[in-house]
């Protein structure tokens, strides 16, 4: 599977510089569907129009801007985008190494993975032997497009996990959901544990799949069978050529929070 | 900046299993801020929209002429309508049913999707029992609930005295690490050992206040400049120089006497 980077650029931790890309770690699922133009069944892909023009506009037509007023905007070219943190633009530098464990799952965001570019294959295999090994992950920080990303990276299986992390300013406060109340029912606690200790399993995440997403194949598999299908139209293929990259890669960054309905999600 | 407290209550249910049975609250943990630009188009400013544009007729489609296909084969698609879907959306019976436990370092935080606070609604000394319970036992329990017309897997654990729950990634939303292949390189037990005594080094405790996003001040700072007419001096991206496979051994050693 040649899956296209989102970004290149370079680990670095201490001395040594592994030359890398950025990669999708999440897809749309097993029943994944695309968004078709009902009139004539055509795929709809999603693009940048400009209303004034009633055109589609290419990537390298769209400008960044900061709005200062309504309709006023500041233009923040791509070059002023890299010049504001020109060190991390194209580097993520590990700058200490700590235990995943301490780590409260709620600082964690959206995984990526990183693999490794030509010639970097022997440092990469490296980090992720000795983080391996060490049980340790990496903390950097890195820029893409606009905004900078805390992250912990670590190694799984041979590979490297690059994991976005909150910052802690995102967090918000539990102060108040802490009950007032603070004793325990110790009888309570015990019987607990005891239903626990029979309920211990190993995490597979394969065992719990989608209830809903069984209905829907079911429905499908009904629909299949009745032979409902739809033709698309030819089209002279443009695939992906004039998707908008820039949209793209702010989709891909941005935590995809909402799997709703609305996308369009493509098959691999 | 002080920071807001946990606010209201997104849903109400309970956590059940074998003879427990605990209403609950659920609250958003997390507040992301940063930055927002708008897409203009370069020549006249007008703000982009997305939109829908039909490969064939190359025009945006409006919402109610678009409709769901699902690609049984190449360009061949079966339509399913939203009644359709809507029919397989669960109903909620606001249960968070837990079926299993499992040791909390065993998930694999690739599955992690968003975390909420969970609050007791009443019997705070329950609520205390079952964190206390999954404290002393480092366990998380695997729950399913529906919540907003959508099925969601999770995992309860307590940290300090606090209950959160955290709605993990289904498996086949995940892409498999086998699914990479790349060139296996031979390392040497020196290469190895020198690399573990560096990482030694570089160990820290995961102090996550230490980490500001500087970037954001310098962004909005960029912002003001240009607000103000000033030039902005544009710096090249630092590119490092990759460090060459035989050079690995002499460059760990030379990083661990930087650090040691």
């Amino acid at each position: 599977m040649a899956e296209q980077g989102i970004w290149s650029g370079t680990i670095s931790f201490s001395l040594v510089a592994i030359p890398v890309q950025l990669v999708r770690a999440i897809e749309p699922g097993r029943v994944s569907f695309r968004m078709l133009h009902s009139k004539d069944y055509s795929p709809l892909q999603r693009r940048m129009f400009c209303p004034e023009e009633e055109k589609i506009i290419p990537s390298e037509e769209i400008i960044r801007g900061y709005e200062i007023a309504p309709n006023k905007h500041i233009l923040v070219t791509e070059e002023e985008l890299e010049s504001v943190s020109p060190e991390r633009s194209r580097t993520i530098e590990i700058s200490e190494f700590i235990d995943l464990n301490e780590v409260d799952p709620i600082y964690f965001g959206h995984p990526y993975y990183l693999v490794p570019s030509k010639g970097g294959e022997k440092a990469y295999r490296l980090l992720v032997e000795v983080m391996n090994r060490t049980n340790k992950a990496g903390i950097a920080k890195f820029v893409l497009d606009e905004r900078e990303y805390f992250v912990t990276l670590k190694s799984a299986k041979g590979v490297l996990e690059l994991i976005t992390l909150h910052y802690y300013d995102e967090i918000i406060p539990d102060k108040d959901i802490l009950p007032k109340e603070k004793e325990i029912d110790v009888d309570d606690k015990n019987r607990i544990k005891k239903h626990i200790k029979k309920m211990m399993a190993d995490f597979d995440s394969e065992k719990y799949a989608d209830r809903r997403r069984k209905k829907i194949m079911a429905i499908l598999k009904k629909k299949l069978k009745e032979k409902k299908l739809v033709e698309a139209p030819a089209t002279e293929e443009e695939e992906g050529e004039t998707e908008d990259l820039v949209a793209l890669l702010k989709k891909s960054m941005r935590p995809t929070r909402k799997k709703s309905s609305k996308g369009t999600k493509k098959k691999k | 900046m002080g920071k807001p407290g946990a606010g209201k209550a997104i849903w109400k249910g309970f956590i059940n299993f074998a003879d427990v049975n605990l209403p609950v609250k659920l609250h958003t943990s997390v507040r992301e801020q940063h930055i927002q630009f708008h897409l203009l188009h370069k020549r006249d400013r007008a703000r982009l929209q997305q939109q829908m544009i039909c490969a064939y007729e190359k025009k945006p489609v409006p919402s109610e002429e678009q409709s769901k296909g699902y690609e049984a084969e190449e360009g061949k698609y079966i339509i399913i309508s939203p009644d359709e879907l809507e029919q397989t959306s669960p109903e909620s019976n606001r249960i968070i049913e837990v079926h299993e436990f499992v040791k909390t370092g065993d998930i694999d935080p690739i599955f992690m999707e968003r975390a909420y606070y969970i609050e007791p609604e009443d019997n705070p000394k329950g609520y205390n029992a079952l964190a206390e319970a999954l404290k002393e036992m480092d366990v998380a329990g695997i729950c399913t609930w529906s919540m907003r017309k959508r099925n969601y897997l999770g995992a309860l654990e307590a940290r300090e005295n606090i209950i959160h729950l955290n709605t993990l990634r289904y498996a086949d939303e995940v892409v498999q690490e086998k699914s990479f292949e790349f060139k296996k390189v031979a390392l040497s037990e020196k290469e190895l050992k020198i690399g573990i005594d560096l990482i030694n080094q570089l160990a820290a405790p995961f102090e996550p206040e230490k980490f500001e996003n500087e970037h954001q001040k310098k962004l909005q700072n960029l912002i003001d400049k240009k607000a103000r007419g000033e030039k902005i001096i544009i710096f090249r991206p630092r590119r490092l120089k990759p460090t060459a496979q035989d050079k690995l051994l002499r460059t760990l050693e030379a990083s661990l006497k930087k650090v040691a």
